[in-house]
């Protein structure tokens, strides 16, 4: 008896494979929570609430703009074997980028195309370093771009603990805040700064375009999928890498400008401003089997659980741990279902 | 019938009952954890409910400033009356659900801008902190103190000072060598950075941030420290000399009251502002609940000698006079009391002066005798 | 200078043995990204168990429960062959997360006799050594390679692919299990939400940084360990700005790593292993 690969799974498979490790997982889950004292039914329905409601839809949205953004720029980063784990300091750079714009030029209707371009700019810099280290010296990513993160972290601790620190604040780490013109408008009463979901959106498109549409994306292909092939083909390997993580980057950045004009409207304490964004728009890219398209189902996928999370923490007084293990619970859940939906077993040797 | 009409009498009683109560929603700023600042907030809802009948409370731990108005969205909704936002960083989320919800009462924690329906209030330690300097003072042989601190903000550098002053009251000549972690929680950081004053020749310690990490650090070198936040004495009975422990459900149980009397209304709390210290009793001198200082370390203290107004009295009677004063309704003694130099040599306090609310609120200078970073340092 | 090494040695210690146990399941073929998860709950279980019934069964809990996720892990990574990093990432989110609940009523209690550090850093020290020689002078360490490299004639030649991972992992995980001991019965003997700060992820890093030899890592642990040290010992008495000195570990590592070049990891690292294909 054996696994082995099945090259085409019937439908009825996958679905059977998926409807099992959710159920699982939700049983799991369930086991969780009657240990703790609550009911699995409701602890399930608040978990879907936001979806119930306008206040909930909100919330999802507003999580959903970064992940949609970084998702997008790192499903493509990925596919072309560039291992971004540095979203979270790319989107830190963007807000840098951004805080510096608002705070520091002249204001007018310039203010926040200007902040757009210099957030990015800087994030696609702080990615575009990586690659260049790569490239030129074989770093490996991975390991470089985990480290920026930590760098930028205390760039932003210094600049709203000394030079940006406002004086307005009363000694506490922030920036002054952002001038009108430095604000990003909302959708209502919520915290749903549109533009920069528009931005996102078009990333998606634009993206997936660009990789199935070019010949430039017919490269990043080719170099993702067999990066051998690619050199037998003469393809400059080092700049396709290094276009590619420049793009990731900066999509990094105007998901950090987002944040920072559309939410906090200042520079703030680094832990405050991405929330973990960037490595939860890892998995968002790995969902979307690098098809930056899909994006647009995957990164609202994980802002639902990120805000179910939430409010199942907030309704039943549960620790905020409770998140991390719904969505790590239903993570592996997912990515189970996808192996055994594409394995057959063979019953001999 | 009568069954049903008086299953319907015990529902309405019960809808009545629900009603009475009143419900109050505390947004926590980090994990309720097992020290520092949430966990004392907490502690003082727990207290406060256990004390108040009438009381219904909610939390929701964790909240980053950015989601805290979609919290307060949340909580209202499900009939929140009085919502206490327990950090700096709510300010704006706060006043903006204040204009939001005019019916619904806010009270915010080191809050610094009220509303008609937005109070503030905090339990503040610098009087404590000066009394633990005095305690490091006398007890350093190396005059070489530990401060392990958290983020340069002025309610730290307020306590720095505070403790830094004390300490020089009793050892003109010593040191409070200040580390920053750049963190509020991170174990590591606060063991290797109590590890590197050690190195340096530190040997007392006290410090801001949420874990008794420095406490356990010093007591493995037998270095004395003062706990902070929590009764920390289990921590290492035979080091901690003494700390800060506050109070909060003293006010809160103070404020809750007041908003059942009616006296607090989503109209009148313009003007109220908390900012209570020892002889309100929001805080302690202690290294637990009661004891003021830990009774291994007393004969040390008494032994030891200040000079106060050119008189020699000992460290531990001048602690515990100066303890009564602060804790009786009318204090004459203050730490921040001029004249006070920083230490640039800028008078910052002239001679008969108090500092007044506002300085201690946005104090970012250094005093005398801390040594080392001090970000937003004024030139 | 003394102070310094011996933080080097002793901070350094819970980095090179949860490096040491990512290291090992991956010169087999197989990323570990769950450790900080893992660590996590297993120094909540090294804690209770040292509460209830003493230390060495604390060490012994802790190194059990790390070989359980290790094995826990293998179940995606090996039997189910699902994409190793996201399942490394998941098992991260829900390790920290289920010892966060599970440890709630544990907090705020101080452990009566920690472990002394020394004799887990000796032992740390011994387990690299080991490594290194099981590696190159073990016929598993032969296997283990081999599977790392090729996997598929590894399997030609008789070699059970899935079980030296299984082994890999098991073993790894338990190393790993021991850091998170060291961490809440000897570094900070207590046990807190949160209390592996991000050490799981540096470890991680620095078994890339360490080119995946045990000898190596030794060095980039106490490394990384001598750094994070000396921010706060040379802090205030340079005029540079604390946040310079806090980033300077994170900085030095990247330059390290440009100036060291390539270092070459198993090139079957992270694929799961098909016989069909």
């Amino acid at each position: 008896m054996r696994w082995e690969l099945d090259p085409s799974p019937s439908l009825w498979k996958v679905f059977l494979a998926y409807s099992l490790f959710v159920a699982l997982a939700l049983l799991l889950l369930g086991l969780l929570f009657l240990l703790y004292g609550v009911s699995p039914l409701k602890a399930y329905g608040l978990l879907l609430s936001p979806l119930g409601d306008s206040l909930g839809l909100a919330e999802v949205g507003r999580r959903t703009i970064p992940l949609l953004l970084i998702g997008a720029g790192l499903a493509l980063a990925f596919r072309v074997g560039f291992f971004n784990i540095g979203a979270e300091g790319q989107l830190l750079m963007g807000a840098v980028g951004g805080a510096y714009v608002a705070l520091f030029l002249p204001p007018g209707p310039w203010t926040l195309p200007l902040m757009f371009l210099l957030g990015g700019g800087l994030g696609a810099v702080w990615s575009g370093l990586a690659a260049w280290l790569r490239v030129r010296f074989g770093a490996n990513e991975i390991l470089t771009t985990l480290m920026q993160n930590y760098l930028v972290y205390y760039l932003v601790v210094y600049l709203v603990a000394g030079p940006w620190k406002g004086q307005m604040v009363f000694g506490f780490l922030y920036t002054d805040r952002f001038p009108p013109e430095a604000q990003l408008p909302r959708l209502g009463d919520t915290l749903v700064h549109w533009p920069t979901l528009l931005l996102g959106i078009a990333a998606a498109l634009g993206l997936q375009l660009l990789l199935f549409r070019t010949p430039l994306g017919f490269e990043w292909r080719i170099l993702g999928e067999n990066p051998q092939a690619a050199r037998y083909l003469g393809l400059k390997g080092g700049r396709l890498i290094l276009l590619a993580a420049l793009l990731s980057g900066f999509l990094a950045g105007l998901a950090g400008v987002g944040e920072v004009a559309g939410i906090h409207l200042r520079l703030l304490e680094p832990a405050q401003i991405s929330l973990g964004y960037g490595f939860t728009a890892i998995l968002v890219a790995w969902l979307a089997r690098g098809r930056p398209l899909w994006v647009l189902f995957t990164a609202p996928l994980l802002g639902l659980i990120l805000a179910g999370g939430d409010a199942l923490k907030l309704a039943l007084s549960m620790p905020f741990r409770v998140v991390d293990v719904v969505a790590g619970l239903l993570l592996l859940s997912l990515i189970g279902a996808e192996a055994l939906s594409q394995r057959r077993l063979i019953w001999r040797r | 019938m009568r069954r049903i009409l008086g299953l319907l009498v015990l529902a309405l009683g019960l809808a009545w009952a629900q009603g009475d109560k009143l419900k109050a929603c505390f947004i926590y700023v980090g994990p309720i954890g097992d020290a520092g600042w949430t966990y004392a907030h907490d502690q003082g809802r727990k207290k406060a409910e256990a004390a108040l009948p009438w009381l219904e409370t909610r939390y929701v731990e964790s909240v980053p400033e950015a989601q805290a108005l979609p919290v307060i969205d949340r909580f209202v909704r499900e009939g929140c009356q009085v919502i206490f936002a327990t950090s700096f960083g709510y300010m704006e989320a706060v006043l903006e659900g204040g204009k939001k919800y005019p019916n619904v009462i806010f009270a915010h924690a080191t809050g610094i801008k009220r509303a008609p329906n937005v109070a503030t209030y905090m339990a503040d330690f610098y009087q404590v902190y000066y009394l633990n300097g005095l305690a490091a003072g006398a007890l350093s042989k190396t005059g070489k103190v530990g401060y392990v601190a958290a983020f340069p903000i002025p309610e730290v550098k307020r306590h720095i000072n505070a403790f830094t002053l004390g300490v020089r009251a009793v050892n003109p000549k010593a040191q409070v060598l200040v580390r920053w972690i750049n963190a509020w929680y991170d174990p590591a950081k606060a063991r290797e950075a109590t590890e590197a004053l050690l190195a340096q020749g530190a040997d007392v310690f006290a410090f801001t941030e949420d874990t008794p990490t420095v406490i356990q650090t010093a007591a493995k070198k037998g270095a004395y420290s003062f706990g902070h936040y929590t009764p920390m004495l289990k921590f290492a009975p035979d080091h901690v000399v003494s700390g800060q422990i506050v109070h909060w459900e003293v006010i809160y149980i103070d404020f809750l009251k007041k908003v059942k009397e009616g006296v607090y209304t989503a109209k009148n709390l313009e003007n109220v502002d908390y900012f209570w210290l020892l002889q309100h009793k929001a805080v302690e001198m202690g290294a637990d609940y009661g004891v003021p200082i830990n009774p291994k370390h007393v004969p040390l203290l008494q032994k030891a000698e200040m000079t106060v107004g050119g008189k020699k009295v000992s460290v531990y009677d001048r602690i515990m006079a100066l303890l009564k004063d602060m804790q009786s309704p009318k204090p004459t003694f203050d730490p921040f009391t001029g004249p006070i130099q920083d230490r640039k040599g800028v008078v910052r306090i002239p001679a008969g002066k108090k500092a007044t609310l506002q300085e201690l609120l946005t104090m970012e200078w250094a005093a005398p005798g801390v040594v080392g970073d001090w970000p937003g340092e004024p030139k | 200078m003394e102070e310094a090494l011996l933080r080097a040695v002793l901070f350094g210690t819970p980095i090179l043995l949860a490096s040491l146990g990512a290291l090992l399941s991956e010169r087999g073929g197989v990323v570990n990204l769950g450790v900080e998860g893992m660590m996590a709950l297993s120094a909540l279980a090294a804690f209770a168990a040292a509460l209830e019934a003493g230390p060495v069964w604390g060490v012994l809990c802790g190194v059990g429960v790390g070989s359980l996720l290790g094995l826990f892990l293998g179940v995606f990574a090996v039997f189910l062959r699902a994409n190793q990093f996201v399942a490394g990432l998941a098992l991260a989110a829900l390790g920290l997360g289920a010892s966060g609940l599970l440890g709630k009523r544990y907090e705020g209690t101080p452990l009566p006799d920690p472990l002394p550090e020394g004799v887990l850093a000796g032992l740390a020290l011994i387990l690299a050594l080991g490594l290194h020689l099981l590696l190159s002078r073990t016929r598993y360490g032969l296997y283990l390679r081999s599977v790392g490299e090729n996997p598929k004639a590894a399997d030609l030649f008789g070699v059970s692919v899935d079980g030296v991972r299984y082994l890999a992992l098991a073993l790894g995980g338990g190393m790993i299990g021991l850091a998170g001991a060291y961490l809440s019965l000897a570094y900070r003997p207590s046990w807190t939400d949160g209390m592996t700060s991000g050490l799981g992820w540096v470890a991680i890093a620095l078994v890339i940084l360490a080119g995946w030899q045990p000898l190596r890592a030794v060095l980039g642990a106490y490394f990384f360990g001598l750094l994070f040290f000396l921010q706060f010992r040379l802090q205030g008495s340079v005029p540079i700005p604390s946040e310079a000195f806090a980033a300077m570990p994170y900085l030095l590592v990247i330059l390290v790593l440009a100036l060291s070049g390539r270092a070459r990891a198993p090139r079957a690292l992270g694929q799961p292993f098909d016989r069909g294909r």
